[in-house]
């Protein structure tokens, strides 16, 4: 150990970023592709009843035109391909924006215009877009993915009857759509029965195991099919299923028999790649007087499709976070005609943003601090309550929160109500079998393989620090390779599952690899370290030598050379799931004459465990926090009530937040290692952060204005 | 977007001809709405006519008026020390429209021609009459939040974008203008057009018209102004009402008012006669009200533009009392 581990080293990719040396899926140039581009449905329900592709085989450069008459037939794969159907397979019409034509053409130009020149005539029906159409049609769907929409604990009903305080309120949220910065996209290379795509993926493995399924009618195996995906312009869940454009567009490669690219655009990724649903919930809280809850009826719904029933918004927190012996959570769930939604970014936060408001309501009811409220009702057991009431310390001794006057619109600044509120920070983390394989080269210089990818927020570097750190060698003589599924299977970059699945077989990996050219020193007679016993050799900075003798000495390159071969191994290591926790505290400002809003300050403490590097968690952080205000102020996509069809579709009327709507964040980290990760103590930590941003907005806004929102997005009509 | 034909103009003459001989063609300046409307289908033409080299990107001033050459970008004219001292209203209105990178390329004379944002306009999978007559406005029906609750019809209900053209409503600029028939001035006044039946006209521009000039009045009047802009985020974003205001006191008295909205009506929207509620007497809370009662008496709101009514008052009461030094 050199001690890299948790250090704030610098982006290991950061150069080939900033550069343009990296290479994103789309920058691949392939010899002779061509481009597709597809022809989304006008019509929300209904279906195709003629469709003329005559005028737009006849544009310039067209190669191909397919429709649900001519498209080849895939089969239908199962999670985490998440619609319940495939566009281009028949003429039913699910939603608006749904695949109807692909047009295939020499270049993206003339594919999008020989796009605008087919003709589709439909047998349209009136669509519901919204929960509030058909709030009579809710019900409980089947579990999904094994896990029930309904949970009990002891007796809700007959606790909150009892209970001396209730707090008994509804709590909604807007479609939101994911929007990383790079679209999505997939360049599909067949050769022969062979498939390389290159993908815009946050799970590499994944996406393979979808597309050897759709292809498995026409005899492709799973280790036919290669997917390769080194960087991401951001995902924030959109980029974890494998979603119809990608199948589609190997299908029409396959037809054609020549490589085919496809880039969605901005307004096509809001109907083809998921989306966080529609939310209505209501939440019943029961407490004694001194604070202790005693009761939740938590009874949420989601918006679904008619042709799946994936409730991707649970209802965690209400379970987990808090020690109440009396919960009833139902997820309930409506259809309406929309296309599929799916997991986006801490897709807890939907919920938990009305636990925390709920929490909030509760506190000013009692007259007790909601801090304390919080504190009171931490599990009493298991050192994760313990290590979040940390967090509330550090976190509220930083902010001043002491200092908070806790009656609303008592705070002022000249013509500025000031508000502060808090929420805690919280999500699950999960696991995926990973592995990770190692090379030591005879020039003394590792390479690191694994299928998981980087998605923007620091895997590259983290892995080299791990490594480096576990093999005792300078961070620049490591080199750390993602993003194929032909290295080691590994994680998908989802779920804050990352680091908690690769961090462990990668450390491994290390570990195995000093070890064996350890051995490999002792046992050479040209070595000065020759007939030292191995477990007494150690590691640093690439120099290998006795413990306590720094001066007998032998280094990996010197070990490698005389060996002549190169050592490889593989690293693997279980771990098991779990969540991790933080506290945020956020100012806001309110000119009252104008009904104006700003967030001022963010202050926030987190235990995710050991920190593995303290700048990328921070990046971390700035990043949730900022997502959090813009699922608190602005977020929504706004669906035509009519029509079905989204009405903002791009990046300059769906707004998230400029750096002008988000002030400096200042984050704090326990960081003590967490026992029950194999992670070399480091929790799942990437979704956390964000997650009590919303409702500490809301809170806040409370305290400044007396006003209590229980809407997002907190937009100045509401708060006029 | 389909292929189009390209050509670079070298004077105004120049420009206006190649476009009279050229099907469907427009001119192209910084670009920054045009070629967004094309990609999104929302606009499309044969033929651009590039202006970007036209000697018409001088600010100049004389005695009567401010000059600004139509090719100006929105970022000079921003900066410009004069335009700051005299009309800062218009330096504030540009520096309030959309980002630094926009306000390098775009060019005043595209700025006044850019297209609404209505979501159902820029989206060619919607009906929309302004972009396709006869197909119907979902807006009025649908969702209205950034729409105008003055000046609408029944065919479109949708706001113009641009801060300047508000701004420029209240100096009474005009707009000067080289066809093919020669050259003409318009006052802003007569330069946007309401909707009625016809919302696919905006401007009173007619075919194969270039601007070439927008003047403003220099008067002590413009250098009492300011530009207040409210939206959902903090930069990057149109108005939901924005306010420009010119104010000349005589004491605590009204002399003299100028008074446009952004994000309320179908055109840049100066109301006369809330400026006359204010003119001649003493500036209070009481007269600033009953001006913003005035301005919103016809309002028609829409399902989910309501709050515009009360929002543009407090916006307008904003302005004037900081202008009038009202506490």
């Amino acid at each position: 150990m050199t001690g890299l581990v948790g250090r704030g080293v610098a982006r290991v990719d950061g150069r080939a970023k900033v550069t343009g040396a990296a290479r994103y899926a789309a920058d691949n140039e392939v010899t002779g592709v061509l481009h597709g581009h597809l022809v989304l449905s006008t019509v929300a329900r209904g279906e195709i009843t003629e469709i003329d592709t005559s005028a737009a085989l006849a544009q310039p450069g067209v190669v191909a035109v397919y429709t649900h008459r001519d498209m080849p037939r895939l089969t239908l794969p199962s999670f985490p391909f998440l619609k319940g159907f495939l566009p281009l397979q028949d003429a039913r019409i699910h939603h608006n924006g749904q695949p109807v034509a692909y047009v295939v053409a020499e270049t993206l130009e003339q594919a999008q215009e020989a796009a605008n020149h087919v003709r589709v005539r439909y047998r349209a029906e009136r669509p519901t877009a919204h929960l509030a159409d058909a709030l009579g049609e809710a019900f409980l769907p089947r579990p999904f993915r094994d896990r029930p929409n309904e949970f009990t604990r002891g007796d809700a009903a007959a606790a909150l009857k009892a209970a001396e305080v209730r707090i008994e309120q509804d709590y909604t949220s807007p479609t939101m759509h994911h929007n990383p910065i790079e679209p999505h996209t997939s360049t599909a290379v067949w050769n022969g029965n062979s498939l390389t795509l290159y993908e815009s993926a946050q799970g590499i493995i994944f996406t393979r195991g979808v597309v050897a399924k759709a292809f498995e009618g026409f005899g492709v195996r799973l280790e036919d099919v290669r997917i390769i995906s080194p960087y991401l312009g951001g995902g924030f869940g959109a980029k974890g299923p494998t979603w119809p454009h990608t199948l589609i567009n190997a299908a029409a490669a396959r037809a054609i028999g020549r490589p085919v690219k496809v880039v969605l655009t901005r307004a096509q990724m809001f109907t083809m790649n998921g989306h966080r649903a529609e939310y209505r919930r209501s939440l019943r809280i029961g407490a004694t007087r001194q604070g202790v809850l005693t009761a939740i009826v938590d009874t949420s719904t989601g918006q679904l499709t008619r042709t799946e029933e994936s409730i991707f918004n649970t209802s965690d927190s209400t379970l987990n976070l808090y020690a109440c012996p009396n919960v009833h959570v139902r997820q309930m769930g409506i259809r309406l005609d929309l296309p599929s939604s799916s997991y986006m970014r801490s897709p807890e936060t939907t919920a938990h943003f009305g636990l925390e408001t709920a929490m909030d309501e509760l506190a000013h009811e009692l007259g007790i601090d909601p801090v304390e409220l919080r504190i009171r009702n931490l599990p009493a057991t298991g050192n994760t309550g313990n290590h979040l009431q940390e967090c509330y310390r550090m976190a509220a001794k930083a902010f001043g929160w002491a200092r908070r006057d806790p009656r609303p619109r008592s705070m002022r600044d000249g013509n500025e109500y000031v508000g502060w509120g808090v929420a805690t920070e919280t999500h699950t983390y999960s696991v995926f079998p990973s592995s990770a394989g190692l090379t030591v080269g005879v020039d003394g210089r590792a390479t690191l393989r694994a299928a998981t990818q980087e998605i923007g927020t620091g895997t590259y570097t983290v892995i080299t620090q791990v490594v480096a750190d576990g093999l005792g060698m300078p961070i620049e003589h490591v080199t750390t390779l993602l993003g194929d599924t032909t290295y080691p299977p590994a994680s998908l970059s989802a779920a804050s599952a990352t680091m908690a699945s690769v961090i462990g077989p990668a450390s491994h990996a290390a570990q195995s690899a000093r070890d064996a050219v350890i051995a490999l020193a002792v046992a050479d007679p040209r070595s000065p370290l020759h007939g030292v016993p191995a477990q007494d050799v150690v590691a640093e900075r690439g120099y290998l030598f006795p413990r306590g003798d720094r001066g007998r000495r032998d280094t990996y390159h010197g070990v490698m050379s005389r060996h002549g071969r190169p050592v490889e191994v593989t690293g693997s290591k279980q771990n098991t799931g779990g969540r991790s926790h933080g506290a945020v505290f956020v100012e806001v400002r309110f000119d009252p004459r104008l009904a104006a809003l700003r967030v001022s300050r963010v202050v926030a403490a987190y235990d995710p465990g050991r920190v593995l590097n303290h700048r990328t968690a921070h990046g971390q952080v700035i990043g949730g926090v900022t997502w959090g205000i813009g699922f608190a102020l602005m977020e929504h996509t706004v669906v035509d009530r009519n029509t079905a069809r989204v009405v903002n579709p791009n990046l300059s009327t769906y707004l998230v937040p400029v750096c002008a709507d988000t002030p400096s964040v200042e984050s704090f980290f326990v960081d003590r290692p967490a026992e029950d990760s194999t992670a070399l103590g480091a929790r799942g930590f990437g979704e956390t952060p964000g997650t009590g941003v919303p409702a500490a907005i809301s809170n806040a806004i409370f305290h400044a204005t007396g006003r209590r929102l229980r809407d997002v997005p907190f937009t100045q009509d509401k708060l006029l | 977007m389909r292929n189009f034909g390209y050509t670079v103009a070298r004077t105004p003459e120049d420009a206006v001809r190649i476009a009279a001989g050229t099907r469907n063609s427009t001119f192209v300046s910084g670009g920054t709405d045009l070629l967004n409307l094309m990609r999104d289908g929302a606009q499309a033409h044969d033929h651009l006519v590039d202006i970007n080299r036209l000697d018409l990107a001088g600010i100049a001033v004389d005695r009567q008026a401010l000059r600004i050459g139509a090719l100006a970008r929105m970022r000079h004219v921003a900066e410009h020390p004069l335009v700051r001292r005299e009309s800062p209203v218009l330096s504030e209105a540009l520096l309030a429209s959309a980002s630094p990178q926009v306000r390098n390329m775009a060019a005043i004379g595209g700025n006044l021609l850019q297209r609404t944002r209505c979501g159902y306009f820029r989206d060619a999978g919607s009906a929309c009459n302004k972009r396709v007559p006869g197909s119907g406005c979902p807006a009025i029906t649908g969702y209205n939040r950034g729409h105008a609750i003055l000046g609408g019809s029944d065919h479109c209900i949708a706001t113009h974008p641009s801060d300047l053209a508000v701004a420029l409503t209240a100096l009474d600029a005009t707009v000067h203008l080289l066809g093919p028939d020669g050259a003409r001035a318009v006052p802003i006044a007569d330069f946007y057009l309401l909707p009625g039946s016809t919302p696919e006209r905006e401007v009173a521009l007619r075919p194969g018209e270039l601007i070439t000039r927008v003047d403003v009045p220099r008067t002590s009047l413009a250098a009492q102004s300011r530009y207040l802009k409210l939206r959902d985020r903090a930069t990057f974003e149109f108005a939901v009402v924005s306010v420009a205001a010119a104010l000349q006191m005589t004491g605590r008295t009204v002399r003299d008012a100028r008074l446009a909205f952004g994000g309320i009506g179908t055109r840049p929207w100066r109301d006369t006669r809330a400026e006359a509620v204010l003119r001649g007497r003493p500036l209070t809370e009481t007269t600033i009200a009953e001006a913003g009662r005035v301005l919103v008496r016809d309002a028609k709101p829409h399902n989910d533009n309501r709050f515009k009514v009360e929002l543009v008052q407090r916006a307008l009461a904003r302005v004037l009392s900081e202008l009038g030094g009202v506490r």
